[in-house]
């Protein structure tokens, strides 16, 4: 045996060995991409230098043998450096996708093309499954959620986006109406958080601390919990019924909900801290902004919220014939339909801008108007004149388009001496809600006078207490990002319980540059939204107007997408070692390799812009395999693997052993699932046994939710007996 | 009178071959002509030299119209129809100020007759090797202190050591003559001039390792080398020197030529076994060495041709003799081949410890035009860029590497003011990237993103923050890149760097090529004043981008111009300016 030091540590080695066996025998992890026991060292990433003292060049450690004595650093300052400039290298070379745009977009990183996958092969409860790792609340997001997610989608580019929210209501629906998933609760802890608000950061975060084993109780100052998703978003929009159901499942994880409390009456942010070993505030905006526009006062002026709440709770507000309704958000668009669905004759949306610049959704726009309402673009409210204290009309300033501003949008200027008046009875004000600040007192709040809550770690002015949602920081904004940071938080918070840090790091992932991407090859298919009731039956009651996806629908829109992100993420090494380090391969953003391209047989698909060359498809096939199917073609910078004499896979040699494929670090090879539509998955790999020829056989075998997914060979027979993965598979129980 | 007429691949490719054939159509006695290699001044190829006994008389720049007066004085020594023709004093020179042990034959004896070769004493080195134990030849090589040519220097006798050390019958010794660096010749010179010195040295080297079978790699680049070589063995397996018992004694050897299919990586010791071997040439992981695991797995030792050539000298004169001549750390001779800007390109051995002055003035004869001296490129694309400032630098292998630039296997460019250093730079990264064999990311992509951002400099699209990260990159290639080509490829650029950083910061922040060679930033303009109207710039032109009437001072549309700089060299009266 040898005896060595590795960073700082005694170690142990068989003569002969090389500094990397000594090192993973001591569990000491030095990166590799180019390395496997299977094939002869190659030396080609570069990533397993180490440095040995007395010896001015870094070592290759997979070639590098042990000597006694020897002083190893695997993390010295000049070692990290070569590590991190041959990943920013190698990553401005990669031309690939880690995760899909839709995901990124999604400001609770919910794998959009994960569960539109699996709705595609029409494994539903894995797709539900993998929509509550990120939202709890799945049935009502999908149906109110103004999805970031369709915006970042690139279909948009072939035709129109992939409708990634209504498949989300549908696989939830699919869900809620057969035996409900519940997820798995960790053992107790012992550890008592108190949420202050039922709304969807409230109730996001009390699912997920629920599951790690805390004892949660969510106190709510409403009647039920749903916070706006109940008292802000109309019946026909998301049926009550539905948040019931979604809530339903909350509860069943331990939660415990508390209802018709209120912050500053019942209790203090104090009192519960004192009761609990953390405090996460997320009441929310509930207080409409003002438009400071003379004559909001009048009877008759509603703020939206106020209103929209009014009706769901039963008791709805005097509108009259002729409504007037501020602002071109969904909250507007969510005010004037209810108006009409109250009888009124005259529907207004008065706004300063035009259809385009509106921020609420195009299909709210389109259904509110084809239910009656009428749009007064680039109008402003000058004032509201009012008889007797009742409003009576409204004069509006008109507007024209100028300069575009801050946020890019062309700003609204009065035309000089020109106005409106329109008759109105009532007029609502749609145009923003504000925090309550009375009721958050005890806390430091910021200059937009929301309460004031670090970004990272949502702590607020008191220890042990949280904030999260409308309520903090830039005020209100749409229910999935208030999900995105209840999950976020839900991290804090465990971590703050437990007394360890937080990793608030974000990691590298590899982008595609959008503007190389080329869709001409793609076939156009129209996007498919679900069928809604006619206008003319839907503007007189609460139905809800969508009628959801059928399974044939759901399934043919899943199919559309159109896979951006990389199958290979979840066990792609090349990632793993590129996020251990702070890299920016922008530095050296230059010119690709390759062209982004695929070529696929019926078992393996080929990416080779995502090639590091690490050349372990090569060598296995040549050394394990003896068989020649591939090479390396080409020198410098455009060097690539090819099948031999460039021919399709099929007609050389290749007998789908699926050993490079095993191999490959990265998403260059990538084996097919057993699907029809491939998806990204977090697969478990166990280790089986087969029968090949008479002899026990070890291979690994892939599932997922269940389902054997794929099966790789995992020793000299399986990988030598020249099986197909096809027959492979057929051996797996 | 014998007449030999200068045939190395530079002298036929100067017309040396039409010479012989005009000769030939002469009256002289066929049997009085004959060929030899190259004697190392290309410049002043072809050349024909006269026999008159032991007078020699040496004729430059000959063409075949000159055939009939060689003939005439053949004939009558009528001596001035010849006259012109003579060398110089000057240029003669050009050799007498050389010390020539690896070069002693070349363009002296018919590198196509072995009876030359062992007139020259030839292979008397290797029956006196043979007489001794390889343990002893490895000891005089020793002593001689010689170090390898290719390039790194590293102790010859240390490497024919470890790999006799090496257990196994089965051992090979094998000639890197893949010799790539762009502007360097010297192992094609050795092997077209004088193959049998090479088979002698190689001979040696086997008898010293223990090894029965000697390759040599050459690249395919080289037809006439090896047509040479291939001639050569065929004569020395006929006298009995390649084959079994080579004069009699216990020592059998065979001999082996292949022609390598153009990879530059080839040079590199382990590429070259992979390239032997039937791979595609990339480089193998060290250790192990060749000299435990070479070609075919098997020991193995690798030297240059220029290493090879100085043995039987050693030998012969003993290891003391050669390590008379050079420094402390650097023994022997170097031969250099010169070219670029300066007045006398070809061969130049001469002992180390020289100056790169003494090569560059004393034997090249300074600059070819009145342009003053800028730097010169040591070591091809793998060495660095040594500047003016710096010519009084010694040559060995420690003063050099401590300028950032390497010995090198010999390839020296001289450049003058009028080369744009980072234009430097980026010709040879354009060189290393394009032949980097693919396998090592620092490499690969590296040498790709230093060219990039070395291309964008050039084209005025440089910014700020640059410089330092070329130099980060450098750094780190030179850190991780597998084999020398990538630890070596970032020297031309670190050295640029070092020494011309004014020149990198001009480009950057000033948009402005202070060579003047950068296409992207120079613009050509006619000065009015200076003008006389001869149209003969807007002649010339080939896009038409010049207007102007006769007498009249002309314009140049910037617009149209292509900067392809005819104007501004056809300008009889210095009126275009370039900025």
């Amino acid at each position: 045996m040898i005896n060595l030091t590795i960073n700082g540590k005694a170690v142990q080695a068989p003569e002969g060995s090389t500094i990397l066996e000594a090192a993973r025998l001591a569990d000491i992890y030095i990166p590799t991409l180019c390395y496997d026991e299977a094939v002869e060292v190659y030396g080609a990433c570069g990533l397993c230098v180490v440095e040995a003292e007395g010896i001015p060049k870094l070592l290759r450690s997979c070639s590098a043998k042990v000597s006694e004595g020897m002083v190893v650093n695997t993390e010295s300052e000049r070692v990290v450096q070569s590590r991190k400039i041959a990943m920013e290298l190698l990553m401005s070379a990669h031309d690939g996708d880690c995760v899909a745009p839709c995901q990124l977009n999604c400001p609770a990183r919910t794998d959009c093309q994960g569960y539109v996958g699996l709705i595609a092969n029409g494994e539903y409860d894995a797709a539900l499954k993998l929509i509550k790792n990120k939202i709890p609340l799945p049935a009502s997001i999908g149906r109110v959620c103004p999805h970031p997610c369709e915006k970042a989608c690139r279909r948009q580019n072939v035709e129109e986006p992939i409708n990634i929210a209504q498949l989300k209501a549908f696989a939830a629906d699919m869900d809620l109406n057969s035996d409900s998933y519940v997820p798995e609760v960790k053992p107790a802890t012992g550890k008592k958080v108190a949420v202050i608000g039922g709304g969807p950061a409230g109730l996001t975060s009390a699912y997920y601390l629920a599951q790690l084993g805390h004892s949660v109780t969510v106190y709510d100052m409403m009647d039920k919990m749903g916070g706006m998703l109940r008292y802000g978003i109309p019946q026909y929009r998301l049926p009550k019924e539905v948040l019931d159901k979604e809530i339903a499942i909350i509860e069943k994880t331990g939660v415990k909900l508390v209802n018709n409390v209120k912050l500053g009456k019942d209790f203090t942010v104090e009192s519960l801290k004192a009761d609990n070993d953390a405090v996460i505030v997320a009441v929310g905006a509930w207080k409409s902004s003002s438009m400071r526009t003379p004559g909001e006062e009048l009877d008759g002026v509603y703020g939206g919220i106020d209103f929209l709440r009014g009706v769901i709770k039963g008791n709805p507000p005097e509108i009259g014939e002729r409504v007037a309704v501020c602002g071109g958000g969904n909250t507007a668009m969510d005010a004037c339909r209810t108006a009409v669905r109250l009888g009124a004759k005259e529907v207004y949306v008065v706004y300063r801008r035009t259809r385009n610049e509106m921020p609420a959704d195009e299909l709210e726009i389109r259904e509110a108007e084809e239910e009656g309402v009428t749009y007064k673009f680039l109008t402003n409210p000058l004032s509201f004149n009012g008889e007797d204290g009742k409003v009576k009309s409204i004069t509006l300033q008109i507007m024209e388009l100028g300069e575009p501003d801050a946020s890019g949008r062309r700003r609204p200027v009065p035309v000089e001496g020109k106005t409106e008046e329109i008759a109105v009875d009532s007029v609502i004000l749609a145009i923003g809600q504000k925090l309550v600040q009375d009721d958050v007192k005890e806390l430091k709040l910021n200059e937009r006078g929301n309460i004031e809550a670090d970004p990272d770690f949502f702590t607020t002015s008191i220890d042990g207490v949280f904030a999260i949602g409308d309520a903090t920081n830039r005020g209100a904004s749409i229910a999935i990002e208030a999900i995105g940071e209840a999950d976020r938080c839900v991290k804090a918070v465990d971590a703050y319980l437990n007394d360890i840090n937080v990793e608030t790091r974000v990691p590298y992932i590899s982008k595609r540059d959008e503007s190389t991407i080329d869709y001409s090859d793609r076939e156009k298919q129209s996007r498919i939204n679900p069928k809604v009731l006619d206008p003319e039956v839907r503007n007189k009651n609460f139905d809800e107007v969508s009628l959801g996806f059928t399974e044939d629908e759901a399934k043919a829109e899943a199919n559309r997408c159109l896979e951006c992100g990389c199958r290979e993420y979840y066990k792609c090494k090349l990632l793993k070692v590129a996020q251990r380090y702070d890299i920016s391969p922008d530095r050296f953003k230059g010119e690709m390799p390759q062209k982004y391209s695929h070529d696929e047989n019926a078992f393996i698909e080929r990416n080779t812009s995502k090639c590091i060359l690490c050349g372990l498809c090569v060598r296995s096939c040549r050394e394990v395999m003896d068989i020649h199917a591939i090479g390396l073609m080409g020198r410098g910078f455009k060097t690539d693997v090819s099948p031999a004499f460039s021919l399709p896979l099929d007609e050389t040699k290749c007998n789908n052993c699926g050993l490079c494929v095993q191999l490959c670090p990265t998403g260059s090879l990538t084996e097919k699932f057993k699907l029809d539509k491939q998806v990204p998955l977090d697969e478990n790999y166990t280790e089986e046994f087969v029968e090949i020829d008479g002899k026990k056989s070890s291979v690994l075998v892939s599932r997922y939710n269940g389902k054997v997914l794929r099966v790789i060979p995992n020793d000299e027979i399986s990988r030598n007996s020249k099986l197909t993965r096809d027959e492979l598979f057929k051996l797996v129980k | 009178m014998r007449i030999v007429i200068g045939q190395g691949s530079c002298g036929i490719a100067a017309g040396a071959e039409k010479v012989r054939k005009a000769l030939l159509n002469t009256n002289i006695n066929k049997d009085d002509i004959s060929i030899t290699g190259c004697i190392g001044m290309c410049y002043l190829e072809p050349i024909v030299d006269i026999y008159d006994g032991d007078k020699l008389t040496r004729l430059v720049k000959v063409s075949e119209n000159d055939a009939q007066a060689i003939a005439d004085y053949v004939e009558t020594g009528d001596f001035s129809k010849i006259e012109s023709l003579t060398v110089s004093d000057e240029d003669s020179e050009f050799l007498t100020k050389q010390t020539r042990i690896a070069l002693r034959n070349c363009g002296i004896i018919n590198p196509e007759k072995i009876e030359e070769y062992i007139g020259a004493d030839g292979y008397k080195a290797l029956k006196k090797a043979l007489s001794m134990t390889p343990e002893e030849v490895i000891d005089v090589v020793k002593t001689s202190g010689i170090g390898g040519r290719g390039g790194a220097g590293f102790p010859t006798w240390f490497k024919w050591n470890a790999a006799r050390q090496s257990e196994g019958d089965e051992k090979y010794l094998i000639c890197n003559a893949d010799e790539g660096d762009p502007g360097a010749f010297m192992d094609r010179a050795v092997i077209e001039s004088d193959p049998h010195n090479l088979i002698e040295g190689m001979l040696i080297g086997a008898y010293a390792i223990g090894a029965k079978h000697a390759v040599v790699y050459v690249r395919a680049e080289y037809p006439l080398a090896i047509k040479r070589l291939t001639n050569a063995i065929e004569q020395a397996k006929a006298e009995g020197i390649i084959g079994s018992n080579i004069f009699g004694s216990d020592f059998s050897c065979d001999f082996m030529i292949k022609a390598g299919a153009g990879a530059f990586v080839c040079g590199e010791e382990t590429a070259l076994i992979e390239s032997l071997e039937g791979h595609r040439g990339m480089p193998r992981l060290k250790p192990p060495f060749p000299a435990q695991s070479g070609f075919w797995r098997k020991p193995s030792n690798i030297n240059n041709v220029e290493t090879f050539a100085n043995i039987a000298w050693i030998i012969n004169n003993g290891g003391e003799a050669f390590a008379a001549m050079g420094t402390e750390g650097s023994k022997g001779t170097k031969v250099f081949a010169v070219t670029g800007k300066v007045k006398r390109s070809g061969l130049v051995e001469i002992p180390m410890g020289k100056t790169l002055r003494d090569v560059i003035f004393d034997i090249g004869g300074g600059m070819k035009t009145d342009k003053e001296f800028k730097a010169v490129q040591m070591g091809g694309p793998s060495g660095g860029c040594i500047p003016a400032s710096l010519i009084d630098t010694v040559i060995d292998y420690k003063a050099l590497g401590a300028t950032g630039a390497i010995m090198g296997s010999g390839g020296m460019v001289v450049m003058d003011e009028s080369t744009c250093m980072v234009g430097m730079a980026k010709f040879f990264l354009d060189f290393t990237a394009k032949e980097s064999c693919g396998k090592c990311i620092h490499c690969r992509i590296g040498t790709k993103r230093m060219l990039e951002m070395l291309d964008r400099i050039t084209k005025g699209e440089g910014k700020e923050g640059d410089i330092e990260l070329l130099e980060e990159l450098c750094y780190s290639i030179k850190d991780g890149a597998l084999c020398g080509l990538g630890q070596t490829a970032p020297n031309p650029v670190l050295t640029t760097i070092k020494y011309f950083r004014d020149e990198y910061e001009a480009h950057i922040k000033d948009n402005k090529c202070p060579a003047g060679e950068c296409s992207d930033l120079i613009e050509y303009r006619i000065v009015e004043d200076k003008c006389k109207g001869c149209t003969l710039c807007a002649r010339n032109c080939p896009v038409d981008a010049i207007t102007g009437t006769v007498k009249n001072p002309h314009t140049i549309n910037t617009d149209k111009c292509i900067k392809c700089g005819k104007c501004y060299s056809s300008c009889k009266f210095g009126a275009i300016v370039k900025e």
